[in-house]
């Protein structure tokens, strides 16, 4: 039995109730998004009490499935306007799935606006809300220490947080997850989730499982043989066996500027004079020398083990180890190439409880319009810093890319809908354009992660800078991804699923083995055209059209070097994305 | 024709200097060279591998001109 935890900040209600039997074969993302469609009107102020912020472990949260921890963050996007998900690593999923809890629906919004509150939910699946006035405007480093004083010595929780950023409801404001050292490290960051939790006065998440086990299976046997058969891929596979575990995330940051594709001083060029220096290779080599962590899961239950954790000088702890994403918009887009001034500000983020992709996208086009000149890494420091003090320049940072780049009179900024782009440039990586144009997310490379065949080799090869076959690996990777976020799978294990059919059989046969329903090839990708039917027929109740699914002009007609690309994908081919949406809804009775 | 090889990741002990590093050495190779006579040249090791010559992407059979740069990988991905 999985409940869904429903908590009225108008009133400080707390309900339990069961989730309804239609969406017995739904977690994470599908249970978010499904949710968010039936619940919230698409029309809702998103930091109005008509919004609401739903927080969900995949369907195999709380067991022992490999690299099945992460946690979907759900609601109205105050930065898209659209259907949010965001997901997380860290500890929190685990512990709902092991306490039976589906979701956490957080509704309403106190009368208050100055009331801060911290959500704790037992091991005994007891919760109660509590006033923590006096933690507003904290960090999120300084929270989790708070937060530790108020625990038991020998107790074992997972915290969702947020720093000033969310409580001054900014729309570049991201969701912290703990990690296994209770650092607040991990983020739901983008869409502007943070800011919704914000705007419901909650500061704060406690989940505790002390002495708690995984939970229980319909058939334990052949859950434990498909656990087996999906850790055994993801040690073979060489992405996941090897590189990730080895170099971490950031191993990409040579490939992708060797292919041209590495978007470097707001996308005015496709290669980093600097990479080496901000290389994955480097910060191997330097974390290494400075006596830091160079493997260890995100969360309890990962095999890949990409994470690791970045060091000063002097072997203490800075931030997580500073992912490809982040030293990419911290670093080239912003001209840096020091991984200490970029770990720097990674840190800063983290604790403003900032998204790091919109905030290095934002500080590049802050940068490209003169007030600050591109690599100067102590000026985009205090620019950053400047959100914390709420300062008109600092709500324009924290509001985003384009809200920056709007009033600044800058020519590109890219975005799209409303959201910065991630670490690869669409024009001579055309694949990931078609999913940053469409996604129902804005721009989102973990939408429909198309530098797999793009560049990388994996799950088979479609030439990157030509438009053809783009709209069809951008379909089956979204509609995949949709369906490895409902289940809480991390979607690294897709590198592995996409080579290696016994990976894509063993999750199948984890679901099967784990809910006693029947589940198959069809039944996987049926969960992911569902989970992306409510959020695209929530957007477009919310007003979004075709022309929402284009990229900026300026990718359009600005050639990018050294590739001298442009964006070549038809208008006609990123309308054909979402043509599974009709049937699909038929099928749901939805609308 | 003189190529510039450069090798990544776990490939990068594979530069005859035995120095590692990802920075680029320049070959002397003999007109025609393929790639796949650099890769037998260097002994990378019998494993996938991602290949790029001035940053597109190449196969094993392809053969190099002069001033090319070659790129090579091992399979790596992340994001």
């Amino acid at each position: 039995m999985r409940d869904i935890l429903r908590v009225d900040m108008s009133t400080g209600a707390i309900s339990k109730e069961p989730v309804s039997a239609g969406w017995a074969r739904y977690g994470g993302r599908a249970l978010t998004s499904a949710i968010v469609f039936k619940e919230v009107p698409a029309k809702a102020d998103p930091l109005g009490a008509e919004n609401k912020i739903v927080f969900a472990p995949g369907l195999l949260g709380g067991t022992s499935a490999p690299n099945g921890g992460r946690l979907s963050v759900g609601t109205k996007s105050p930065l898209t306007g659209g259907l949010k998900e965001s997901n997380a690593g860290g500890q929190a999923a685990h512990a709902l799935g092991r306490l039976g809890i589906a979701a956490i629906v957080v509704e309403g919004k106190p009368v208050d606006p100055s009331a801060r509150y911290m959500l704790v939910i037992e091991a005994d699946g007891s919760a109660k809300l509590e006033r923590v006035d006096a933690w507003a405007g904290m960090g999120n480093y300084a929270l989790a220490d708070a937060i530790k004083a108020t625990r038991p010595a020998d107790d074992r929780y997972a915290t969702i947080t947020i720093g000033p950023a969310g409580e001054m409801m900014l729309k570049a404001a991201g969701v912290a997850v703990s990690d296994p050292k209770n650092y607040p490290n991990r983020f739901a960051g983008r869409g502007g989730t943070g800011a919704v939790m914000g705007s419901k006065g909650l500061k704060a998440i406690v989940v505790s499982d002390k002495g708690l086990a995984y939970t229980e299976h319909a058939d334990k046997e052949a859950f434990t043989a498909a656990v087996k058969k999906f850790a055994n891929a993801l040690n073979t596979h060489a992405v996941t066996g090897t590189a990730l575990p080895t170099y971490g995330t950031n191993v990409l940051a040579n490939i992708i500027n060797e292919a041209g594709g590495y978007p470097t001083r707001n996308f005015s060029s496709g290669q980093f004079e600097g990479v080496e220096k901000i290389s994955g290779e480097t910060m191997r080599e330097v974390t290494l020398e400075r006596g830091g962590n160079v493997k260890h899961g995100c969360h309890t239950g990962c095999v890949i083990q990409c994470s690791r954790y970045w060091v000063d000088k002097d072997g203490h702890y800075k931030t997580k180890g500073v992912e490809y994403e982040n030293v990419w918009s911290l670093g080239a887009d912003c001209g840096i190439d020091d991984l200490d001034a970029i770990a720097e500000l990674d840190r800063t983020c983290s604790d403003l409880g900032l998204d790091t992709i919109e905030m290095g996208a934002t500080l590049a086009v802050y940068m490209d319009s003169g007030k600050i000149a591109f690599g100067d890494g102590a000026a985009a420091l205090a620019a950053l810093k400047e959100v914390g003090t709420g300062s008109d320049l600092g709500k324009m940072i924290g509001s985003g890319a384009e809200v920056t780049g709007k009033a600044l009179g800058v020519a590109h900024i890219p975005v799209v809908k409303h959201q910065a782009l991630p670490a690869y440039d669409p024009r001579p990586i055309q694949g990931i354009g078609v999913t940053y144009a469409t996604s129902t997310q804005g721009a989102d490379h973990t939408a429909g992660y198309s530098i797999t065949a793009n560049v990388l080799a994996v799950g088979g090869t479609v030439d990157p800078l030509k438009p053809d076959g783009q709209a069809a690996l951008s379909q089956g990777l979204q509609i995949a991804t949709g369906m490895l976020d409902a289940l809480g799978l991390c979607i690294f294990v897709a590198f592995a699923v996409l080579d290696l059919p016994e990976a894509f059989e063993a999750i199948h046969e984890m679901a099967e083995a784990h809910t006693g329903l029947k589940w198959d090839a069809d039944a996987l990708m049926q969960l992911g055209k569902e989970t992306l039917t409510y959020e695209r027929l929530f957007n477009d109740h919310a007003g979004f059209t075709p022309a929402d699914d284009r990229l900026p002009a300026f990718f359009y007609t600005v050639a990018l070097p050294p590739h001298d690309a442009v964006f070549t994908v038809t208008d006609e081919d990123l309308d054909s994305v979402y043509s599974f949406v009709p049937e699909t809804a038929a099928a749901l009775g939805i609308s | 024709m003189k190529v510039d090889v450069v090798l990544f990741a776990t490939l990068a002990k594979y530069q005859p200097d035995g120095a590692g590093g990802r920075h680029p050495r320049t070959f002397d190779l003999a007109e025609g060279a393929t790639i796949g006579d650099v890769i037998a040249m260097l002994g990378l090791p019998d494993e996938p591998r991602v290949i790029f010559v001035n940053s597109r992407h190449a196969d094993e059979g392809d053969a190099l001109s002069e001033g090319d740069r070659l790129a090579i990988f091992p399979p790596v991905a992340g994001g």
